[in-house]
């Protein structure tokens, strides 16, 4: 086939995949988000649409798409509409740098299981992540309704703040893996560390690890730091003047930043697409069973990579909705203390502690 | 080698329309969001001609941090009355309009002055032979730069402690 022609095709089916599995993973993640909920706090939740209530987030979405589409009177309308669009695109945008496998392997084509391998996707990520406060200043002004506004500088300041020690701990990885690339990232953390455990960064850096873990619950504004739209203070916060799809755009774009995050959580300090435990043996037992030749392990491998990976962000995406249901929500100075006053220093110590610790390993 | 140079002529003549727009809308906000366009327009084209690095450094800082400060002093300090009082013949506008033109000048009589051997010093070829461009960037920085790049530290540590002591005053 026409390398060129190949190329594209390559890189649309990839566009596909991310974009159908990103958007596809939504609707269950509401599902379990709810059955989930009534599973924690003891009652049956969901339960009447389908079997175990699974076809309820159809439901949801059916009621999304035929409510009346209204935008309040005094709203500045081009904003309004703007902010939910922008809020959806800078996590899916994101996505793209995050592999999800080494390569496979079709006719005599080598394809790379990342839709762009840019050399400082670290960082790249970083920058969409900040892009999503605008969604949220934008709606809450353009709103025009004080507690849409009151979302939206909660909102700000609480994104802000702790995109200073997510960086701070994201730094003091790049420290040990002396790369921005994602994928000798993963290459990296993939070597022995002792015996059969690898050397995933959350076991170099468990408190690096930790800060991380908590600012992505600030930066996509989930439970405890839900502050933006704390339904028991100012209603919704800064989508409350949205309704019908606009309001579906915010709440799937939450679910694609969580996504997001917990891949970038899961490539940074899991280990990222590299095998679990027992996933050598499963890739041996294969290559015995079916007598696989190189081009068929490759691909086997990296079929094995995505499931790894998909099951580290699955569990990561099940610890946000476990937190979600256990803890109550931080008052705005805690928040803000905790990040200032807790996590900002700590993140600079444990920053010093990975530059001597390199210092010390090299 | 896919040819960037039509996909960058349009990125190009967004930016242009945007800072355009920038530059006569009498609304803040609008303004601030256009030159919101025109940095996250820049970014792309740095994209597209190799430098990754200044790109995504653009975004973070630019786009993700700078651009929200002023939207965000806009939308508290409510700047709309000051619009009306903008005219496109001031001689306030007219100067700081020359001066820039006169900055994007100099910038670009500075480089054309470079010959094609110092130009190739620096292309994309010769920076993946040195290891990616973010590699060589660093290098430059903390080795050649790196009085110059501490200066700079410094200099916006007395910024930020300026600013807290100012904040901090009583009126």
């Amino acid at each position: 086939m026409d390398p060129v022609i190949f190329t594209t095709t390559a890189i649309i089916a990839k566009i596909l995949v991310l974009l159908g599995v990103t958007l596809g993973v939504v609707p269950i993640m509401v599902w379990f988000e709810r059955r989930g909920a009534g599973w924690f706090q003891g009652r049956p939740g969901p339960n009447r649409v389908g079997p175990f209530g699974l076809l309820q987030p159809l439901a949801d979405v059916i009621k999304f798409f035929f409510k009346e589409d209204w935008v309040p009177a005094n709203a500045n309308k081009f904003y309004y509409l703007m902010a939910p669009v922008i809020a959806l695109v800078a996590p899916l945008a994101a996505i793209s740098v995050i592999p999800f496998g080494s390569h496979i392997i079709i006719g005599d084509h080598v394809v790379h299981l990342q839709l762009a391998n840019i050399d400082s996707g670290v960082i790249f990520i970083l920058a969409f992540a900040g892009l999503e406060v605008y969604p949220v200043i934008l709606a809450g002004w353009a709103s025009n309704n004080k507690y849409s506004t009151l979302g939206a500088l909660r909102g700000s300041a609480q994104v802000v703040s702790y995109e200073i020690s997510m960086g701070l701990a994201l730094l003091s990885m790049l420290l040990f893996y002396g790369t921005f690339n994602m994928n000798e990232m993963v290459t990296w953390q993939s070597q022995s560390l002792l015996g059969p455990i690898p050397s995933w960064g959350a076991f170099l850096n468990p408190f690096a690890a930790l800060v991380f873990w908590i600012s992505i619950f600030a930066e996509t504004n989930r439970l405890p730091f839900d502050l933006p739209e704390g339904e028991s203070e100012i209603v919704a916060g800064y989508h409350l003047e949205y309704g019908a799809f606009k309001f579906a755009a915010f709440f799937m774009a939450e679910y694609c930043a969580m996504i997001m995050a917990s891949a970038l959580l899961v490539t940074v300090f899991f280990g990222g697409y590299g095998f679990l435990p027992g996933m050598q043996m499963l890739l041996e037992m294969a290559t015995a069973q079916f007598g696989l030749a190189e081009v068929g392990i490759q691909n086997v491998t990296a079929l094995l990579q995505f499931i790894s990976l998909a099951s580290k962000v699955a569990f990561i995406m099940f610890v946000f909705v476990w937190v979600r249901w256990s803890l109550p929500r931080f008052r705005f100075d805690q928040l803000m203390d905790l990040g200032w006053k807790w996590l900002f220093p700590l993140s600079l110590v444990n920053l010093v502690y990975s530059a001597l610790l390199t210092w010390y390993m090299n | 080698m896919v040819n960037i140079i039509y996909p960058m002529a349009a990125l190009c003549l967004i930016c242009a329309a945007l800072a355009v727009v920038m530059l006569f809308s009498k609304d803040a906000l609008t303004c601030a969001m256009s030159l919101l366009g025109v940095l996250l327009g820049t970014a792309g084209i740095y994209g597209m001609i190799g430098a990754h690095f200044v790109a995504t450094v653009q975004l973070v800082v630019y786009a993700g941090a700078i651009m929200v400060l002023f939207i965000f002093s806009i939308m508290l300090l409510n700047l709309k009355k000051f619009g009306k009082d903008f005219h496109v013949l001031s001689p306030k506008f007219l100067l700081a309009s020359l001066s820039a033109l006169s900055l994007v000048g100099i910038g670009s009589w500075a480089i054309m002055q470079w010959s094609p051997t110092e130009r190739a010093q620096w292309s994309n070829e010769a920076m993946l032979a040195a290891g990616g461009n973010t590699k060589v960037l660093a290098h430059s920085l903390f080795t050649q730069h790196g009085i110059a790049f501490e200066a700079v530290s410094i200099a916006l540590i007395v910024a930020l402690i300026g600013a807290v002591t100012l904040a901090k005053r009583k009126f």
